[in-house]
């Protein structure tokens, strides 16, 4: 029917039945596909724009939480252990150059002291080299890297019974703590985290066992906990890879580390129903003492909001005295577009309320700047597909975790103010603990799918999704549209010749193929896409060769991609022998454009139900492009105004939708263009491809085929 | 002449190279069985063509136990003695299971052959009938297309295909029983289609309903134009008796010979208690056929397991109160046979065309499905390439399957490994291709009517040419 019943009436002279009602829509909408689509778009765009005035206000949608319905318990005998905790740690620090052993031994001290279980953990960095296959499978199933005895790292992990509890379930608390070159902050975390950890050791509340691993951060953050994560959910049955770790140690340091109840066996408590990771930073330039939530993990997944509703709700509801942030971009703040469209938006809203007190959408201007900045910061990450940090490893075993980073305003010689921050950091977290340990089941009440704008602000799938939709919805429109005109254009050719050529019987055979001659077509996107997958495998061989510079690197990339292009187009570029490809005809580049916007509608659909983030700000860079693209000389023959600005968009959204030429255009403007390079460019993929993100697989298997294929139509000679 | 003898040979020989390059594409695929993790996936492997569930049923069987014990085994136990060895079997240092997917690239291959066969049985007697019919002019496309060659390389090359092939699943043997069944019916082999046929419902039940386009293709011949044509052409004939005409009398059988269907019935009751006999030999310490009956098609028909794949019966009966389940069982598979005697009604001209369409309605309803089945029909739509010329919607379902064979695993990691999603996630994408293959059996059919009705205007037309 796409063909056949879609014909406008003009066309055919014999009157039709009239179509069913829901065809007549569709049909009135292709027809009037290109106005569909400039309204679509804009509204997508708008709608883009709204998010910050169309987010809710949290709440805390599980019940069973009930955070803060019990008093902090937390008393200044514990802070005053972790502080104790913090001096010694400082302490050794000074003394030794190498204290690496010997600040794990004294932490394990002072849990085995509390009558907790602990154990180490030793790990060895898994370096993150480029793996394409790695990509598909999921993390269990990685093979077994061969190590190096020479670097190591080892966790401290202390594990609370609950004494109500069954042992099937557990709460994590991370602490990074790099025994190397410790500073100030990562002591402070692990001291707040023992103050919380000894009031849970004599608590008789406590259902779920409490879990603190301190994380040898030597070789990041995210390792150590990736590591234990690892060897928590799969345990390692042949004597060959759990041998490997254990068989280079020196003899000399883990007989030291081992003590009365301290093992170097692997100790596990229940499935972990939530993970707190906890670090105090350095910074001193805030005015008041800050908690920043990080929530971002691997992929744009976020954990559960509720998760989030906690800390917030305690933090501002309950006056622990801390202001709660999360990330935002800040050189949008000073955006002077944003300044004027909030304003605009506050005065609409204003009017809104003066004709009707009922309507309240307007929001005040710098609140829209500042939930724009947030917004706009959530994308970015989510999108980049890199978790903000340890919490990130959790997700990837459905835990939900998120990273709570205290910012204190004192300077680090006060120490009363110390005690004072122990405190009310440890009741939040003790609150927050405490709140999870009412949970009955996992987190799942709340949203997974979301957009921050403020902490206590949320934008929630549902609306987020229909400025995406808006975005691709003209793309199978206009899909459609092409498609027909192409079959129409091509059949009412065939007419006239038919009528002067002499052959009826050749003119039936073309009529027979016609239907299927998008094949042609799809075969030219098919390889395109082919070539995509070829490009995103390639670093893996780059990789291989020793000793270059990231610039050398990408243009080396570069050069092999195009190697490999011209090498699959002329294997496989030729077309199929029945089909009469041999003449180029009229509708050839729009049936390629069709078929081009169709893939790019499944790949975009596809990876928006991935990482939303990567799609919402894919599709806003090539449905534009591909919408528009139109073959230029077709556009420079016709000569007027229309086709004058059509060519000189298309040259400039094919310039800029070019990977590489966007990440510089993007960078330039946030770091100047002076720093700009080419190489910046290697080495963000690099950090793409080793987090595993799925951006990477976006910008390589839709992004640049759909870009090269825009190319394509736009130089195709017709 | 010449010409186009060089030209055929030519074709030959890129058919030839393409069939070596899947079978080499394939071997490649082989060697990654880890990394891929096909064999884990529900697309691929559903309860009934696991052959992790074949391997425990050997093990249960080789420590002197019902292979059936346990719920974890449900085919065949004649493919238990053959297959089973296989999954022992393996060579250090090699893929796990390396015999059993060189077994499936031979039995894909074999399926590609035996397709290709087919489709030059059904050419020869279409263009054959055409000429008859004095139509074959006004349809050139037929020596253009060669249908064996190009559903055998879209067999061969489908990715489903591929991805059954290499995801160590059973389905590439039943499909060859299939396919087996047809070819036997298409070229006359009387014997081989009963096997064929005797063994697909063996292995999984519902080919059975092949049996009414296998007595058409027995009793009819191969796909023909409508035979009404034929009588007309009779008709026709005895109004101007034309000397040249009467060279292009049709032969074709218009009446239905019941000689090779009793034949048919004969061989496949032969076949039939030929397995039972051998079933029974293989199960005589355990339960016996009964046993086997309750847990091969016992299983399929009671819907037990309801772990998810791409069908939608799971998420139905998951939901279903207990006691509508009955009922509902009863709706589900009433539902396939309902539609089989319009079906055959309304194309018993084209008896293969008629086996696709069932293959496809069964593949969409069964309670198993999974990709090898839509391998299946899709490789058999190839055979009816110059029928189906026209027929619509094929971009929009190319896309649809393309886009939901990316988004079911999507969904799936969505729903199982990430948590975020919810079965519903996941039965969506189910749902959208179920609606897909409605649409593919609809328009297919509906081209296929058209072309007889195109048929029938040229054949109108045609005799007023004469005149003129």
């Amino acid at each position: 029917m796409a063909d056949g019943k879609s014909e406008t009436p003009t066309e055919k002279e014999t009157p039709k039945p009239k179509p069913r009602p829901i065809l007549r829509l569709v049909i009135f909408l292709i027809s009037q596909s290109f106005l569909v689509s400039v309204i679509c778009c804009t509204a997508g765009v708008l709608a883009l724009l709204l998010l910050p005035v169309l987010a809710k206000n949290t709440y805390i949608s599980e019940n069973a939480l009930m955070p803060g319905s019990a008093s902090p318990m937390i008393s200044n005998q514990e802070v005053l252990d972790g502080n104790k905790l913090v001096e010694d740690l400082t302490n050794l620090n000074s003394k030794y150059l190498d204290g690496g052993i010997e600040s794990q031994r004294i932490i394990a001290k002072y849990m085995s002291d509390l009558g907790a279980e602990v154990s180490y953990h030793k790990f060895h960095p898994q370096s993150n080299r480029f793996h394409p296959l790695h990509l598909f499978s999921d993390p269990d199933s990685r093979a077994q890297e061969n190590f190096s005895c020479s670097s190591y790292g080892i966790n401290t992990i202390g594990i609370i019974r609950a004494p109500h509890g069954d042992g099937k379930e557990a709460i994590v608390l991370a602490t990074p703590y790099n025994s190397l070159k410790s500073d100030l902050g990562e002591s402070f975390s692990v001291g707040i985290a023992f103050s919380v950890f000894s009031l849970l050791s004599q608590v008789t509340w406590l259902a779920k066992d409490i879990i603190w691993i301190v994380a040898d951060s030597r070789y990041g953050e995210y390792a150590p906990v990736a590591a234990w994560l690892k060897d928590y959910h799969v345990p390692k049955f042949s004597s060959l890879s759990s041998g490997n770790v254990e068989m280079c140690h020196d003899g000399k340091n883990l007989y030291e580390l081992k003590g009365k109840s301290i093992t170097g066996d692997f100790r596990r408590a229940g499935t972990m129903a939530a993970a707190l990771v906890l670090k105090v930073s350095d910074r001193t330039e805030e005015l008041e003492d800050t908690v920043s939530i990080y929530a971002e993990a691997s992929n744009g997944q976020m954990p559960n909001l509720d998760l989030i509703n906690i800390v917030y709700y305690l933090a501002a509801h309950h006056r622990q005295g801390f202001r709660v942030k999360v990330e935002r971009l800040w050189s949008l703040l000073d955006c002077s577009l944003l300044k004027v469209l909030g304003t605009i938006i506050e005065f609409v809203g204003e009017v809104a309320r003066s004709l009707n007190p009922e309507w309240k959408f307007g929001i005040p201007a710098t609140d829209y700047v500042e939930g724009t900045a947030t917004l706009a910061s959530s994308l970015y990450s989510q999108a980049l597909g890199v978790p903000t940090g340890p919490h990130g490893a959790f997700r990837d075993y459905q835990v939900d975790a998120i990273t709570l980073e205290f910012s204190p305003k004192f300077t680090s010689d006060m120490k009363v103010r110390h005690n004072d921050f122990f405190l009310r950091g440890g009741r939040l977290i003790e609150g927050v603990i405490r709140s999870v340990n009412n949970l009955l089941e996992k987190f799942h009440q709340s949203f997974f799918l979301y957009l921050l704008t403020s902490p206590n602000k949320f934008v929630s799938v549902g609306v987020y999704m229909i400025a995406f939709a808006l975005v691709i919805a003209p793309l199978p429109m206009i899909a459609a549209s092409l498609y027909i005109s192409a079959n129409n254009s091509n059949s009412s050719l065939k007419q006239d010749k038919s009528t002067l050529s002499p052959y009826p019987v050749a003119d039936e055979h073309s009529n027979t193929v016609r239907s299927w001659r998008w094949l042609n077509a799809a075969k030219v996107v098919f390889i395109i896409h082919l070539w995509g997958a070829v490009v995103s495998l390639l670093p893996y061989f780059i990789c291989q060769i020793p000793d270059l510079t990231s610039t050398t690197s990408f243009l080396i990339w570069v050069l092999l991609s195009v190697l490999s292009l011209q090498v699959l187009y002329s294997i496989l570029a030729s077309p199929f022998p029945h089909a009469n490809a041999s003449q180029p005809q009229e509708g050839d580049w729009a049936l390629l454009k069709s078929v081009t916007i169709s893939a790019l509608f499944i790949g975009l659909g596809l990876m928006s139900v991935i990482n939303f983030a990567t799609a919402e700000i894919g599709a806003l860079l090539l449905v534009p492009t591909c919408l528009l693209a139109r073959p230029l000389r077709l556009d420079l023959r016709a000569r007027s105004l229309r086709s004058f600005s059509r060519v000189i968009c298309n040259l400039v959204l094919g310039h800029i939708a070019f990977p590489p030429a966007a990440f510089l255009v993007v960078k330039g403007v946030f770091s100047g263009f002076g720093s700009a390079n080419v190489g910046d460019f290697w080495n963000w993929v690099e950090s793409l491809w080793a987090w595993n993100s799925a951006t990477y697989l976006y910008i390589s298997m839709v992004h640049l085929p759909c870009w090269v294929l825009c190319i394509y139509i736009l130089i195709h000679t017709c | 002449m010449e010409e186009t003898h060089q030209r055929k040979k030519k074709k030959v020989a890129s058919f030839w190279s393409w069939v070596v390059a899947s079978i080499i594409f394939r071997l490649i695929l082989i060697y990654f069985p880890k990394n891929l993790n096909l064999a884990a996936r529900p697309e691929v492997s559903t309860p009934l063509t696991s052959l992790r569930r074949l391997a425990e049923g050997f093990w249960l069987k080789q420590s002197s136990m019902s292979p059936y014990a346990g719920s974890m085994y449900h085919g065949s136990p004649l493919l238990l003695s053959l297959l089973g060895p296989l999954t022992v079997k393996r060579i250090e240092g090699q893929p796990n299971h390396l015999f059993f997917s060189l077994l499936s690239v031979i039995a894909d291959v074999c399926s590609a052959m035996l397709i290709r066969a087919t489709g030059k049985k059904l050419q020869m007697a279409y263009s054959y009938s055409l000429k008859s019919l004095g139509l074959l002019t006004q349809l050139g496309s037929s020596e253009i297309l060669s249908s064996g060659d190009i559903a055998a390389l879209v067999y061969l090359w489908n990715p489903f295909t591929i991805v059954t092939c290499v995801g160590l699943s059973t389905s590439p043997i039943e499909n060859l029983a299939v396919i087996l069944c047809l070819f036997g019916a298409c070229s006359r082999l009387v014997p081989l289609a009963a096997f064929g046929w005797v063994i697909s419902t063996h292995l999984s039940l519902y080919p059975a309903i092949l049996i009414i386009p296998v007595v058409f293709l027995l009793g009819y011949g191969p796909d023909a134009p409508p035979r009404k044509l034929f009588m007309k052409e009779k008709y026709s004939k005895n109004l101007d008796e034309s000397p040249s005409e009467g060279l292009m009398q049709p032969k074709l059988p218009i009446g239905f010979s019941w000689r090779p269907v009793i034949y048919f019935v004969f061989w496949a009751l032969l076949w039939s208690v030929y397995v039972l006999v051998l079933c029974s030999i293989s199960l005589k310490q355990y339960g016996g056929l009964q046993e086997m009956f309750t847990s091969t098609y016992g299983f399929i028909l009671t819907v037990e397991d309801l772990s998810p794949n791409i069908g939608a019966l799971w998420y139905f009966f998951a939901e279903v109160f207990d006691f509508f389940r009955n009922f509902f069982l009863i709706v589900f598979h009433v539902n396939i046979l309902v539609m089989i005697l319009p079906l055959a009604i309304r194309l018993n001209h084209r008896p293969c065309f008629l086996a696709f369409v069932y293959i496809a309605i069964s593949s969409m309803l069964k309670s198993y499905p999974s990709v090898g089945d839509s391998a299946l029909y899709l490789g058999l739509l190839g055979l009816f390439v110059n029928q189906l010329a026209d027929m619509q919607f094929s971009f929009f379902l190319f896309c649809g399957y393309v886009g939901v064979s990316l988004l079911s695993p999507v969904m799936h990691n969505l729903w199982i490994w990430r948590g975020t999603g919810n079965a519903n996630f996941y039965f969506a994408t189910a749902t959208v291709y179920a609606c897909l293959q409605t649409i593919l059996v609809v328009e297919s059919v509906s081209a296929m009517l058209n072309h007889d009705r195109k048929l029938r205007k040229l054949r109108v037309a045609k005799p007023e040419d004469a005149k003129s």
